[in-house]
């Protein structure tokens, strides 16, 4: 499904990804973990291109789609991606957030558009906040319009960059749930979090980063608990605790 | 359930002391411009008929004159401080430099020069072809004083580009990364995501430059733009040889002010309008 194929990049002097290869299969949940800094949100957006790799390969159902000839809005409306800080459109609804990318994106009619934003907002929880700004709706809520904006497009993966790390703590709940049940509807998954209940629970791979490389992956309780290398086993040591 | 209607009107309910404020400041002005009046009505001649018979002519071609600098100026200052403001967020350096360079120009001079200077040697910077091909049949001295008008635009335009700069640089870099993120190209999100808010960010400091701009038509009295002003002065020279009462003046100036009072009133009000019909929450200038 998606495939990185030794990626490197740099910024400037930093070498942020320093040859990074995963494969994730349809379906399947995988969580990124690792210290700030360790390249996690930078492989995560290499994934969509909204950063360039330097060199390696990104294929997505078997696309080579970081080559010039494919147009990189291409690759975006493939892949959703779920933000941090959220990002909804500030001047635009609920309901209109969901809608722009189906009518500017897909060109889908505007009826059509909205009556399919609607079942989205409904199924994140949030038919009867249509009508409100993201400024009246709390981290939580914004955070699942976010995810029925990206689902919008049908993408055939989905990319969350920390999505709960902004919130606070009571409105985590919600957010992971939406992404739970995402998971069970068989939604190819790529997540960056700490959130260890989740990556246990939900994530089928755990992903190890640090230093612009992938250091350890295996199943979560292999991770969790019998970490091989001491860079893992002190970094999970910690968010643990 | 609370509707989002609902809930934007309680938070607007701190503002009502606020807009209090604003109608007592109203107010004063008020106060003030009837004491002018009244001052020009019972003391000056303001409701003379004779007066008026001698005034008139200068008032309506200048009246007219200024409306027409306004009518020119506003839009074409916009559109340079739009695209100007545009330009210096570029990702594209060839933009940004040229951008900067035009602002700093027009910032750091005063308009009364460059309109001067705009006024004798306009005709001497025209390339001769372009000269001989659009402007054969106008009259050098309306070259001149449109060439002035239009530096007057450029030197508002430079301020209006900041302006909009800053609306730029004030949407978050998120919002267009989510757009991006969307699939959407360019310019889809330049329209749909990045203007609209930019925008709505640029009204009121617009409402303002408006206002400094449409005084600023008086400065072409300096080279006897036909505006206002620059008609008052002339009927003060009629005035000083003709044997008229001087005191007209103080009705003559009353009458002016008042007009410029009006004009950057109604264009203020209406950007007012533009602000509150495109409010939304969340990007509403802040109370503190």
């Amino acid at each position: 499904m998606i495939e990185v194929d030794g990626v490197h990049k740099r910024f400037g002097a930093l070498h942020v990804l320093r040859g990074i290869s995963v494969k994730v299969e349809r379906g399947e949940v995988v969580v990124v973990i690792g210290p700030s800094g360790s390249g996690k949100s930078t492989l995560l957006r290499t994934i969509n291109l909204l950063v360039q790799p330097d060199e390696g390969r990104i294929l997505i159902d078997g696309v080579h789609v970081n080559r010039r000839d494919v147009r990189p809005e291409w690759v975006r409306q493939q892949v959703g991606m779920v933000f941090q800080s959220f990002n909804l459109f500030t001047h635009l609804t609920a309901l209109d957030n969901v809608v722009l990318g189906l009518v500017r994106v897909k060109k889908v009619p505007r009826e059509n558009a909205e009556r399919k934003a609607r079942q989205l907002l409904a199924r994140v929880g949030l038919a009867e906040k249509e009508r409100a700004y993201p400024a009246e709706l709390s981290g939580g809520q914004q955070q699942r319009v976010a995810i029925a904006r990206a689902l919008a497009l049908d993408p055939k993966a989905m990319l969350f960059d920390e999505p709960t790390s902004a919130l606070d703590p009571e409105y985590i709940r919600e957010v992971l749930d939406v992404m739970t049940n995402l998971a069970k509807d068989g939604m190819t998954m790529v997540v960056v979090s700490h959130e260890m209940g989740f990556a246990s629970s939900v994530a089928k791979r755990i992903l190890f980063m640090d230093a612009g490389l992938i250091l350890e992956e295996g199943v979560p309780e292999e991770i969790f608990q019998r970490p091989k290398h001491e860079r893992t086993r002190s970094f999970v040591g910690k968010i643990l605790r | 359930m609370e509707t989002a209607q609902a809930r934007r009107t309680r938070r607007r309910e701190p503002v009502l002391t606020r807009r209090a404020a604003a109608h007592v400041g109203e107010m004063a002005v008020g106060g003030l411009a009837l004491i002018l009046i009244l001052q020009a009505v019972f003391r000056f001649s303001i409701l003379d008929g004779t007066f008026w018979f001698y005034y008139f002519r200068f008032f309506r071609t200048g009246l007219f004159g200024t409306l027409g600098y306004v009518a020119f100026i506003i839009p074409v200052s916009a559109l340079v401080g739009f695209l100007t403001g545009w330009a210096r967020v570029s990702r594209h350096r060839v933009l940004v430099w040229p951008a900067a360079v035009f602002v700093d120009f027009f910032r750091g001079i005063p308009q009364l020069i460059m309109i001067i200077f705009a006024f004798l040697f306009a005709p001497d910077f025209i390339p001769q072809p372009i000269m001989d091909r659009l402007f054969a049949n106008v009259p050098l001295r309306d070259i001149s004083v449109n060439a002035a008008a239009f530096v007057l635009a450029l030197h508002s335009g430079a301020y209006q580009a900041e302006i909009f700069r800053a609306g730029f640089q004030s949407v978050p870099k998120g919002q267009l990364e989510a757009a991006q993120a969307l699939g959407m190209r360019g310019w889809q999100s330049m329209r749909d995501v990045v203007l609209p808010q930019a925008l709505r960010l640029s009204l009121p400091p617009l409402g303002n430059e408006f206002a400094v701009v449409i005084k600023d038509t008086s400065l072409l009295a300096a080279i006897a733009g036909a505006e206002l002003f620059g008609k008052s002065t002339d009927f003060r020279g009629v005035l000083a040889i003709s044997g008229f009462p001087l005191t007209w003046m103080f009705a003559v100036l009353t009458v002016i002010a008042l007009i410029y009072f009006f004009m950057t009133f109604t264009v203020t009000r209406i950007l007012l309008v533009l602000e509150r019909r495109y409010s939304t929450p969340g990007l509403e200038a802040m109370s503190i």
